[in-house]
């Protein structure tokens, strides 16, 4: 960031030589310009770099110390956060959750925009329509009730099951990414495997979901990381069973637990815990990221 | 036989997800409809009271004070994330050195937990022995701690940690909508003489349009609804300070930990708050769209 371009504005105005006070503007509009994307690049990123560090300070250090590295590295705060507060358990449980409420959503909304996308059949609109209305109706934590109940009628209410139950029901807007790859799957290869003599569920499974492949990926990030950091559900249903917490449910508890001034420190080292392996995955799969986020407003 | 199976086919494949979407989707609403008209502390009996809910409702302060912060909440949220993430938008959206790399890291926040971020931020922000004080104590720039989590500066700190979490996605959605724009209006603007200003304002801004409306309607609801952050931090106080709708609403339904404690558990009458809630934020969308609307038939 240090060699500061010229900005793109004004190219064909300013290009004149000898025009001084046009350059000077061109200038201070390029100060001005990296200064400010230079300000929201530290605003972003402080929190997560003072998480990181913090992790590895002592109590001590991270509550008066006012330093930016770690005087010692202290690596033991991991092995404190993973055995002594219980993270490992936590860490175990974000995975289970987030990995089966991925696996599911896909296969939920992938069977179901299968037949949006390549039948027809009475109701089809209104099916679209139902899944559609669930993207934007929210009366809040309201549904957490009688989601809650049923689950109780299912004995699941002091299990992760309800929670990736209910997780896997929100999958409209999974539904919606799947349908859009549909598209790019031609349909001669079916109709061709159908005369062939393979069953609509033998299609499903030997053509649509190894083509569909990119579009599994890019939605499943999407799914992994919504249930990676989802808080209010598994709050909801490990109140009564802290061995079921997750990450993001067993840090805010620390939060407000009695020794919370004593444990700064072990309280960044299980944020970390939750942060790295998302970072990881979004550092590896960043393309993926930005492209469905940039492709839900189009259209 | 086997044109029947091929009938059935579409049915068999969008069942599960008709099922789980009716099942804990749809019929939540409807549950909530129907408890809004009794009275249900969770437990015991529950009795049928009529519109009692929605009186108890229009006089209950503490419900309308919720309300008018989360207004201010959303408000503050808006104002300062959307004019952020456009700029950066529209910068990032020129042949810059390292603007993949930027891209990235603008985005970053918005693959982190709320919640999780909100214990660092807790880290950050707490007045006693926070991260920010130490810093600003360090270099003389205060004298003694703020309280940034005390009645003066609470709705501010939870505004700018919504608007840290929320600047990347909406840059991502600005610069989807800048690609759209073909390159040979800004080739005639400029031969008309127009400077990056006059570019932004009366080419950007215009032939975003559509797309702009769409994404500041997709602001006003998420802004409207977001509450864990203050969930996790504050709990809605101090004294209320940063209680906000649907965070009222969750303290109907499931106890919490300590400073929310003063609001008591009441099924009906949380139904009841979570409908008119969702009726504001609709309000509130379909009020924006009215006018945004009326505006641009204004201008044209």
């Amino acid at each position: 960031m240090e060699s500061v371009p010229a900005p793109t504005t004004n190219r064909n105005t300013a290009a004149q030589p000898g025009n001084v006070s046009l350059l000077v503007a061109k200038l201070a509009g390029g100060i001005v310009l990296w200064a400010f994307l230079l300000l929201i690049f530290l605003f972003t990123l402080f929190p997560v770099v003072m998480a990181m560090f913090g992790s590895f300070k002592t109590n001590a250090e991270v509550t008066t110390g006012a330093t930016f590295w770690p005087s010692v590295w202290q690596f033991h705060n991991y092995a404190k956060a993973w055995k002594g507060a219980n993270f490992g358990q936590f860490t175990f449980n974000s995975l289970f959750v987030a990995v089966v409420t991925t696996l599911g959503s896909l296969l939920v909304a992938s069977l179901a925009a299968y037949a949006v996308d390549r039948k027809e059949f009475v109701g089809k609109k209104l099916f679209v329509a139902i899944l559609a209305s669930t993207m934007f109706i929210s009366i809040g934590a309201v549904v957490l009730r009688p989601q809650f109940e049923l689950m109780v009628h299912l004995h699941l209410q002091k299990s992760l099951w309800g929670v990736i139950i209910i997780l896997i029901s929100g999958h409209a807007a999974t539904f919606f990414t799947l349908l859009g790859f549909f598209k790019g799957i031609p349909r001669d290869l079916d109709e061709a495997a159908m005369i062939d003599g393979c069953t609509v569920y033998g299609i499903y499974w030997r053509i649509v979901l190894p083509l569909l492949a990119p579009g599994l990926g890019v939605a499943g990030l999407f799914v992994f990381r919504n249930a990676w950091n989802e808080y209010i559900l598994p709050l909801v249903f490990t109140m009564t069973k802290p061995s079921l917490q997750t990450l993001t449910v067993g840090l805010a508890s620390l939060r407000y637990g009695t020794s919370a001034a004593a444990e700064t420190h072990i309280m960044l080292a299980g944020a970390c815990m939750s942060i790295i392996p998302i970072l990881v995955v979004y550092v590896l799969a960043n393309k993926s990221f930005i492209s469905v986020t940039s492709g839900s407003v189009k259209g | 036989m086997k044109n029947r199976k091929h009938a059935l086919a579409p049915y068999i494949l969008t069942f599960p997800s008709l099922f789980l979407t009716l099942a804990l989707s749809i019929y939540p609403i409807g549950w909530a409809m129907r408890y809004m008209f009794y009275s249900y502390p969770g437990y015991g009996k529950m009795t049928f009271i009529g519109f009692d809910n929605f009186r108890r409702l229009a006089s209950d302060e503490m419900y309308w004070h919720s309300v008018l912060n989360t207004l201010v909440y959303a408000a503050g949220k808006i104002v300062l994330t959307l004019p952020i993430a456009l700029i950066l938008a529209v910068i990032l959206n020129q042949r810059l050195r390292g603007r993949h790399l930027l891209r990235a890291i603008y985005f970053l926040p918005t693959v982190i937990s709320t919640a999780v971020m909100s214990v660092v931020f807790y880290v950050i922000f707490n007045s006693y022995n926070g991260i920010l004080n130490q810093y600003l104590v360090k270099y003389g720039i205060v004298h003694a701690n703020v309280d940034w989590l005390g009645t003066k500066f609470a709705m501010l700190t939870m505004i700018i940690i919504a608007v840290w979490g929320a600047i990347g996605n909406y840059m991502l959605l600005f610069l989807a909508g800048l690609q759209n724009i073909p390159k040979d209006v800004y080739e005639s603007a400029a031969i008309d003489g127009a400077n990056g200003w006059k570019k932004f304002f009366y080419v950007t801004v215009p032939m975003l349009g559509p797309v702009l409306q769409m994404i500041v309607l997709l602001a006003i609801t998420a802004a409207l609804k977001g509450y864990e952050s203050i969930m996790v931090l504050t709990e809605g106080g101090p004294i209320g300070k940063t209680e906000v709708m649907y965070l009222y609403v969750y303290k109907l339904f499931f106890p919490i930990s300590s400073a929310g404690g003063a609001v008591q558990q009441q099924i009906g009458y949380g139904s009841a708050v979570g409908f008119v809630s969702a009726l504001i934020v609709g309000i509130v969308t379909l009020g924006y769209f009215y006018l945004s609307r009326r505006l641009n038939n204004l201008q044209d």
